[in-house]
């Protein structure tokens, strides 16, 4: 009985131990399914801050987006081939409202995603490219959300999503290019500017609903 | 009874003549956009490296358009003046029952999954489908708890007759917007016809009846979902693009892994 207590007692303090001294290992090396993993958390952790100004919490998770993702080389990939068919006016201007409504959207999905756990799966870095596995669990299903990185100085950033096999670059490009055939580039960029507007109406107002649900 | 025979030779045209027309169809889709790429991409592989192959090639033809946006806006309406508030009427019930009542109507699809893991010759898929029918069906109370996964973490791997087909090199032909199902495309909406006979639920039960099952896993997995549906006609340009490249990259991915 004692011997099994003392064993007891060493595998709790072996463990303390080691939970110590991970973090300590990942932050030195900081490789990509670390940084991902400290951001996601510390999102989830930002929306389940109960007393906030909502707009304080905004800023904040924006931030947070805005540092691990290389929101030029998504907004050049969403473009694709078009790229070099467009402006340089163009372009800038299409960069600026793409990471705008990148970022809109992102905030969107966030509020749907509040009481889902996130678990981390594999790593897999070939040469200057990373993959990250993770996965959200909701309501029983299990929805695969793999980031894409690249190397930026000692950090990674983000700029491919693949969520259950489709990635949000090519899924734009996708439709971007349709409308660019379509209608031309003037319109693509009134397009995304009027959609902009009423995304931001929307999570204005419901990043303040949820705020207040979450009071009462 | 000649009904069903009828329908049957139907079949075996319709997937004969895909079977045959689809990898020539689309290998040369893929010809004629390679070539047209090579002089005007010339140096830029980039994009190609870092985002898979260029958003052209990728494009699943849609030659139905017209129709297809008809019954996307169909399907739309079907989805805000039905489906939804039925499923919102369905949260009355607690969520881990309706999670349990998806888990059951998933238990069913099993067989489906096990047979076309056996046709793609994926033979540890089929064992894992098959111990997840048995352990499920049984100590899983009739499919209401995964245990296999919470247990063994044995995961569904979903493996419909679509996927068999392109396992075989059978290419999805075009994009197509079934009326209530939704996207889909030639070769996975034909499909859901050998599909729906590895289904128990048609063995055991009348028309009526499978039908009405349809219905309950359909507004369940609704009632389940937190407005997928609504985040993507809120925030995309053109819902209707955005589903279908969704839709098309998602089976590629199935039918490749």
């Amino acid at each position: 009985m004692k011997n099994l207590f003392v064993v007891i007692m060493l595998l709790m303090f072996s463990s303390s131990v080691v939970g110590a001294a991970a973090p300590a290992i990942s932050v030195e090396s900081a490789g990509p399914k670390v940084q991902i993993r400290a951001t996601v958390d510390a999102i989830l952790d930002e929306l389940h801050a109960e007393d906030e100004d909502h707009l304080l919490k905004r800023q904040k998770i924006s931030d947070l987006i805005r540092d691990n993702f290389d929101f030029k080389i998504m907004a050049q990939g969403a473009l694709g081939r078009q790229w070099r068919s467009v402006t340089v006016n163009e372009r800038a201007r299409f960069v600026e409202l793409f990471i705008d409504q990148l970022e809109e959207t992102y905030l969107g999905r966030l509020r749907a995603y509040t009481d889902q756990t996130v678990s981390y799966g594999s790593e897999n870095i070939r040469k200057n490219r990373a993959v990250v596995e993770t996965f959200i669990e909701d309501a029983g299903v299990k929805i695969p959300i793999t980031y894409k990185l690249l190397p930026r100085g000692s950090d990674w950033l983000v700029y491919d999503v693949v969520i259950e096999e489709v990635s949000m670059i090519r899924n734009y490009r996708s439709t971007y290019g349709d409308i660019l055939r379509r209608k031309g580039m003037a319109q693509l960029l009134e397009d995304m500017a009027q959609k902009i507007d009423d995304l931001k109406k929307r999570n204005g107002a419901e990043f303040g609903e949820n705020h207040d649900a979450k009071q009462a | 009874m000649i009904r069903t025979v009828k329908i049957h030779n139907l079949l075996l045209i319709f997937i004969i003549l895909i079977a045959l027309a689809g990898p020539c169809w689309c290998a040369s889709l893929n010809n004629v956009n390679n070539d047209s790429l090579m002089t005007e991409q010339g140096d830029d592989d980039f994009f190609e490296d870092l985002y898979g192959d260029d958003g052209d090639v990728d494009a699943i033809a849609d030659p139905l358009e017209t129709f297809n946006r008809g019954m996307f806006w169909f399907n739309d309406k079907c989805y805000f003046y039905v489906l939804k508030p039925l499923a919102c009427g369905f949260r009355v019930v607690p969520e881990h029952v309706r999670t349990g009542l998806g888990n059951m109507f998933d238990n069913l699809k099993s067989p489906l999954y096990a047979v076309n893991a056996f046709l793609q010759f994926k033979f540890k898929r089929m064992a894992s489908e098959t111990t997840r029918l048995v352990v499920n069906s049984t100590i899983g109370l009739a499919g209401f708890f995964d245990l296999a996964d919470s247990l063994w973490g044995l995961e569904k791997k979903e493996e419909d007759f679509g996927q068999t087909l392109g396992y075989y090199g059978v290419g999805e032909g075009f994009y197509l917007v079934i009326p209530v199902l939704g996207a889909s495309s030639l070769r996975d909406g034909l499909s859901i016809i050998p599909d729906g006979y590895a289904d128990p639920i048609y063995w055991l039960a009348n028309f009526e009846a499978t039908l009405a099952c349809k219905g309950v896993s359909m507004v369940n997995r609704t009632s389940l979902d937190r407005d997928t549906y609504e985040s993507i006609v809120e925030e995309q340009l053109d819902p209707y693009l955005f589903v279908r490249d969704a839709y098309t990259q998602h089976r590629r991915g199935k039918v490749a892994d």
